[in-house]
């Protein structure tokens, strides 16, 4: 984006007697929520004064030097103040992946939509429930937890999510809980009159030893063009697992903004595979943090970027404790006029000894104008550590192809076939059938009719 | 079945081959030798479709077809099968998934259905007893951490499944141990039949012990230098290529 466009638009709104207005105030709810705990309401007070006071991040500012906020900010998008007619299960049949098994709550336009969700039966120990009850019937239960996690967030887009904050999925699952059946996070975005933001905020707390399987899936009705800007806060208690599982798939004219927030328990092990798939204009921040040792944090992820589209990943990951372990491997197939960042940055603090990471971003461009931009970091304060990192931006090897069409099988195909090589070890990886055949599915589907 | 006549070929500026002439006949085996350099890889990868030479003259007639005006997959779907001298490995791709996508395209190619996911691996199976191949092998990804023993093998157990009307084995036995060469010879005989030619391309004589061919050509300087019957084989190995090269040049 160009920083200094945006930088111009600004004065004349000023001159308009708007005084401090920052650009993103739009976004901000119109009412503060009545019948607040305290708590909350100094939290919302203070990530509204950051969205008042910091201006949109420009492509000054380090985190967004790649990712214009242009678009986002011309969309004129205001906050969902309505809620659409209510679905129907069979209006969203279609968004359902097909053979998978799982305890489903649904989100509609930033709001829990229980007439969608599966939620009979849980099991022992697992709570999953909507975020505005959660805090209506009990509104003190959640104060050691919401907010704590995320903290400021990684931008001022975070700030926007506390403030505007207003329902999404509380999922506690009490200490030695065993899931396992997965619970799967859907959202559903569906087209309003107007540009709409919704600003769901989830919170997942993992007691002692338990182990919980997440798929969050972000789905849309039609090519509607809408916002999502969602905070996830995860804390893992003691020898806590948790896989996670993000599956983005959105209208070509969506926007998403997400951050996932861990705090990871002392022994805990965090597994988080990121398929990014689609939306127009799309930002993932995954924000980790160790509070005990030997704790290990796996990221992986493959995002797919075509014509149009912006796929942006960015990854703080930081050792500040000894003894923990940090995988970062991210996968990009870039086609037609597509563009993709990639910043991930691992900090071992003084204290963090043994620390054992390692971190790779591999990106195939399939035409001359598809873009990446990547940018692995490590800093390293202690000196006993085993880190790496390493990149690659290539094109498919033409030795590789000319091998398939030896074999009768025509170029298409066999670019497919190589992509879908390529993508398969980070989908294999997903470890559930079901969904691995349902994104092994559209991204091929994706690169059939992709102009490459 | 393949007429090759006053082909020419380049790669980059250099030129490689210099207007070669070959006939082939139906179940006829060729056995192509020469020195390094002489233009035996370069003749096996033009015949497949390479795109990084350059066809600067002659022509290819096979299966009375013009050979150079098609894809590489085309010229695969008519029945050409190069066995490569380094089979390419391809991460991520299954090697199940992609014989059966070659084997398709062929049946497609011809107007025939697409094979049932049963039948398919039954014919595999039989394959792979024929050839020493572990079933293990079908679930990995194509050469991908298989032995160079394992590689050249997968070569022959694709075109046992392809069935080809013309092979092209380019340099097959490089970096083999006698053990595997006898396994992929006796995989190449046993395909061996009136209806299916074979070029093989090699720079020992020895692999012509095991897979014995009916013509002998030594390439040189980017043509055939001398053609014969096997015998012409026992004497490049007594003599070397040094007087059929010296030959050419003169």
């Amino acid at each position: 984006m160009n920083a200094q466009a945006l930088e111009s638009d600004r004065p004349a709104k000023v001159a308009a007697s708007e005084p401090d207005q920052g650009p993103f105030d739009a976004w901000l709810p119109a009412t503060a929520p009545n019948a607040e705990p305290a708590w909350l309401a100094l939290a919302r007070a203070a990530a509204t004064e950051r969205v008042h006071s910091q201006g949109a991040p420009t492509g000054k500012s380090e985190g967004w030097r790649y990712t214009g906020l242009r678009a986002l900010l011309e969309q004129g998008f205001t906050p969902v103040d309505a809620q659409p007619a209510a679905l129907l299960p069979e209006d969203v049949d279609h968004l359902l992946v097909p053979g998978l098994d799982s305890h489903r709550i649904v989100i509609v336009n930033g709001r829990f939509a229980p007439q969608l969700s599966s939620l009979a039966g849980l099991p022992k120990g697992l709570r999953i429930g909507s975020l505005r009850i959660a805090l209506a019937e009990d509104p003190d239960a959640l104060t050691d937890d919401l907010t704590r996690v995320a903290g400021d967030g990684a931008h001022v887009l975070a700030a926007s999510n506390t403030a505007g904050m207003d329902d999404g999925m509380v999922l506690l699952a009490a200490p030695g809980a065993l899931v396992e059946k997965p619970v799967e996070l859907l959202h559903i975005s569906v087209g309003m009159d107007e540009p709409r933001v919704a600003q769901p905020r989830h919170l997942v707390k993992l007691g002692d030893g338990a182990q919980v399987t997440l798929i969050e899936r972000w789905a849309s009705l039609g090519d509607a063009l809408y916002c999502n800007n969602a905070v996830l806060e995860i804390g893992l208690g003691r020898d806590a697992v948790l896989a996670h599982r993000r599956v983005q798939l959105e209208s070509p004219s969506a926007f998403h903004i997400s951050g996932v927030y861990l705090g990871q328990g002392a022994g805990s092990r965090y597994n988080g595979i990121n398929i990014g798939l689609g939306g127009r204009w799309s930002r993932t921040d995954l924000v980790m943090r160790f509070a005990g040792e030997h704790a290990e944090c796996d990221l992986g992820g493959l995002y797919l970027a075509g014509d149009g589209q912006l796929v942006d990943y960015h990854l703080d990951v930081r050792h500040g404790l000894p003894h923990c372990t940090s995988r970062e491997s991210f996968k990009g197939i870039i086609h037609g006029r597509g563009k993709a960042v990639f910043d991930g940055l691992v900090y071992v603090a003084k204290d963090a000894q043994q620390t054992d990471a390692a971190m790779s971003n591999r990106n195939l461009l399939l035409s001359q104008s598809a873009e990446v931009d990547t940018k692995p970091q490590l800093e390293i304060y202690a000196d006993d550590v085993k880190c790496s990192h390493g990149t690659t931006v290539g094109q498919i090897e033409p030795e590789m192809l000319f091998y398939l069409r030896s074999r009768g099988i025509r170029e298409g195909l066999a670019r497919r076939m190589l992509c879908l090589g390529f993508a398969g070890e980070i989908i294999d990886a997903l470890g559930n059938d079901a969904l691995a055949a349902h994104v092994t599915e559209v991204v091929g589907a994706r690169l059939e009719a992709a102009p490459l | 079945m393949l007429s090759v006549q006053g082909l020419r070929a380049n790669v980059g500026d250099k030129e490689i081959l210099k207007g070669l002439d070959l006939e082939v006949g139906a179940g006829e085996v060729h056995a192509i030798m020469g020195p390094n350099g002489s233009g035996k890889s370069t003749l096996a990868h033009v015949l497949a479709g390479r795109e990084d030479y350059e066809v600067t003259g002659g022509s290819v007639t096979f299966e009375g077809r013009d050979l150079l005006d098609l894809d590489p997959e085309e010229r695969a779907c008519l029945g050409l099968f190069l066995a490569f001298q380094y089979p390419v490995e391809l991460p991520g791709v299954n090697n199940t998934y992609f014989m059966k996508a070659a084997l398709n395209a062929k049946r497609k190619y011809h107007g025939q259905g697409e094979l049932d996911a049963v039948s398919f691996l039954r014919l595999m199976k039989g394959k792979l007893k024929v050839l020493h191949l572990d079933d293990s092998l079908l679930k990995r990804p194509v050469n991908v951490g298989f032995s160079g023993g394992e590689k050249k093998r997968n070569e022959i157990f694709q075109m046992a499944l392809l069935e080809p009307r013309l092979a092209i084995l380019d340099e097959t036995d490089s970096g083999l141990d006698i053990d595997a060469l006898r396994v992929v010879a006796d995989g190449v005989n046993a395909l061996r039949s009136p209806e299916r030619s074979m070029l093989v391309v090699t720079h020992y004589q020895r692999l012509l012990d095991y897979i014995e061919p009916d013509y002998v050509h030594v390439l040189a300087k980017g043509r055939i230098a001398r053609s014969g019957g096997k015998e012409l084989a026992l004497e490049l190995e007594e003599k070397g290529y040094g007087w059929i090269v010296d030959e050419a040049a003169a």
